[in-house]
């Protein structure tokens, strides 16, 4: 099935392609996950011991402390980092973070987006136009 | 996007590099978040990574690459602003297990950019709990890097601000400007779903712990929806609040709430809907409350190692409950206490004899720093009364080499007298 969906993008960053991982559970990025190694560690997380390092990762929106963005961006400079973001609502820490770093991050989509994807689902992600595709 | 005179002299470099970036970075900010304009704020609250984000090894340089720019030629500040605590007061970094070379380059990292955000005029409070000294205005537009802080100031005075990180309000803060989107615009700010509390439990009833483990069940509930609490007592207390929203603003991500009959916004459920009908309507009871507290209890046995309270900041009131099971008693010698507060409430708890009553049990108290962060790299089980805090310590570790114990401010300092953990669970 292909399956594309518009919604906004925070920066124009061109179109990049990955393996997703989904949860429907919120991510924090410091705390939620061990920026040394990109596991959800977070007690109760549905994704808890998922690994998010190169994936898209997709989910309801951030969470955690404002420190948060310093988290994601440890995580991002540890070489941990998902390659780009999809969420429902563009939670400021994560988008701050996002954009500290040039990570493409898509939000606002037609529909809850962590309800459309699945893990392991081959997406294609253009920053530039805005939308995501299922390959 | 529109920008005035004074904003596009920023940008044009008028006003030195270090504005010049600042601006760049609000108004990309802006232009993700879908703003039109930016808006003047009155106040900010700083969160430098270089101050509190593990000022040492690697992620002490990480967190200069991250602000080096920014501040470079800066020498003032365009709003008044206060700070977030320090990463460690280094008094306590050896009970918190920091190696010497750790703590030298902690003092050098971390005093470093200390005395950079004095020098441009930060009020150095050092607090968590930035609304003691600062308290917001109705409407006002500020912005602050401190997860329970936004929630405070939006939720309790009605001020506006969105979840700002490290960054973006040490560019708002010299600039004066941050975006206008988010909770800034009344659209975002009405409740979505309604929070009760079940029938066989009674707010009246509560201790500190379990307006924490009710804040974690209804995060759990509502996610980012934001929430409309119904049937909590109007009298609630700045302590029991603070254990409410320090919770959810960590657990929801969320900027702004809503208390009915006792926020700002929120005079009926009716005006803190905006008139829309909830989404959602939750009841978080017995089940889902103790679900809390076991998913907060990540150790098993019941030794415990350190007692670390103090994330959001000790209250007076619990400090007293600490002063009170300790008093005139010493700590088990196979147990760490360290709890703190902000210089503000520290000066207030030793004028009323409480410092001292804890000091002379063998504890450690002191004052402007993060034992959230700082606390997070002790071997052992750790207890605490902070779910915001038990956070960072449980989730710190993939390994799970700190296993924490949650309960009451009381059974935690029993805790540290008993070395055993007898808490609710």
């Amino acid at each position: 099935m292909k399956k594309k969906m518009t919604g906004k993008s925070i920066k124009k960053l061109g179109i990049i392609e990955g393996e997703a991982l989904v949860t429907t559970d919120l991510v924090a990025f410091w705390g939620g996950t061990d920026w040394e190694t990109g596991d959800i560690v977070e007690a109760g997380h549905e994704a808890k011991g998922k690994n998010m390092t190169g994936k898209i990762l997709v989910f309801p929106a951030g969470k955690g402390g404002a420190g948060d963005t310093f988290g994601w961006y440890y995580l991002y400079r540890s070489g941990k980092a998902p390659v780009a973001l999809l969420c429902n609502r563009p939670q400021n820490t994560t988008l701050a973070g996002a954009l500290l770093t040039d990570t493409p991050m898509l939000y606002a989509f037609e529909e809850e987006v962590e309800k459309v994807i699945k893990t392991g689902d081959r997406v294609r992600v253009d920053s530039d136009k805005g939308t995501v595709e299922v390959l | 996007m529109y920008l005035n005179k004074e904003q596009q002299e920023m940008l044009a470099g008028n006003y030195g590099r270090g504005c010049q970036k600042a601006i760049e970075i609000i108004i990309q900010l802006a232009e993700a978040q879908g703003a039109q304009e930016l808006v003047k704020i009155s106040y900010a609250h700083l969160m430098p990574p270089d101050v509190m984000f593990y000022p040492y090894g690697r992620q002490g340089k990480w967190a200069n690459d991250m602000t080096g720019e920014l501040t470079k030629d800066v020498d003032h500040l365009r709003v008044p602003a206060t700070i977030e605590p320090k990463f460690c007061n280094l008094a306590v970094a050896k009970t918190l297990q920091y190696p010497d070379n750790i703590i030298e380059e902690i003092r050098d990292i971390q005093g470093r950019a200390t005395d950079f955000y004095e020098r441009i005029g930060v009020i150095p409070t050092y607090s968590a709990l930035p609304f003691y000294v600062r308290p917001g205005r109705f409407g006002e537009h500020v912005s602050i890097a401190e997860s329970i802080s936004i929630l405070w100031y939006n939720t309790m005075f009605g001020s506006r601000c969105e979840r700002d990180d490290g960054v973006t309000s040490l560019s708002a803060a010299i600039t004066g400007y941050c975006p206008l989107a988010g909770a800034h615009l009344q659209e975002n700010r009405y409740g979505e779903v309604v929070i009760r509390l079940g029938k066989e439990l009674d707010f009246a009833k509560f201790d500190d712990a379990d307006w924490d483990a009710f804040s974690l069940a209804s995060s759990r509930l509502c996610k980012e929806k934001r929430p409309v609490f119904v049937g909590v007592p109007r009298g609630i207390g700045i302590t029991e609040l603070k254990h409410l929203l320090a919770v959810i603003a960590v657990e929801s991500g969320l900027a702004i709430m809503h208390i009915e009959g006792v926020t700002p916004e929120a005079p009926t459920l009716e005006k803190a809907l905006g008139g829309a009908k909830p989404l959602t309507e939750y009841t978080i009871g017995k089940n889902e409350l103790m679900e809390a507290y076991e998913l907060a209890n990540t150790a098993t046995g019941s030794e415990v190692d350190f007692v670390l309270m103090g994330c959001p900041h000790l209250t007076l009131k619990e400090i007293r409950d600490i002063a009170e099971v300790l008093d005139g008693k010493k700590i088990n010698k196979n147990v760490r206490l360290v709890a703190v507060t902000t210089r503000m409430l520290y000066e207030q708890a030793r004028d009323l004899g409480y410092v001292d009553t804890i000091v002379q049990s063998g504890a450690e108290f002191t004052y402007d720093m993060c034992i959230a962060f700082a606390g997070t790299q002790v071997k052992g089980t750790i207890a605490t009364n902070s779910i915001k805090a038990d956070f960072f310590y449980a989730g710190f570790s993939a390994e799970g080499k700190r296993k924490v114990r949650f309960g009451s401010t009381k059974d935690c300092a029993k805790a540290a007298l008993t070395g055993k953990w007898e808490g609710k669970v």
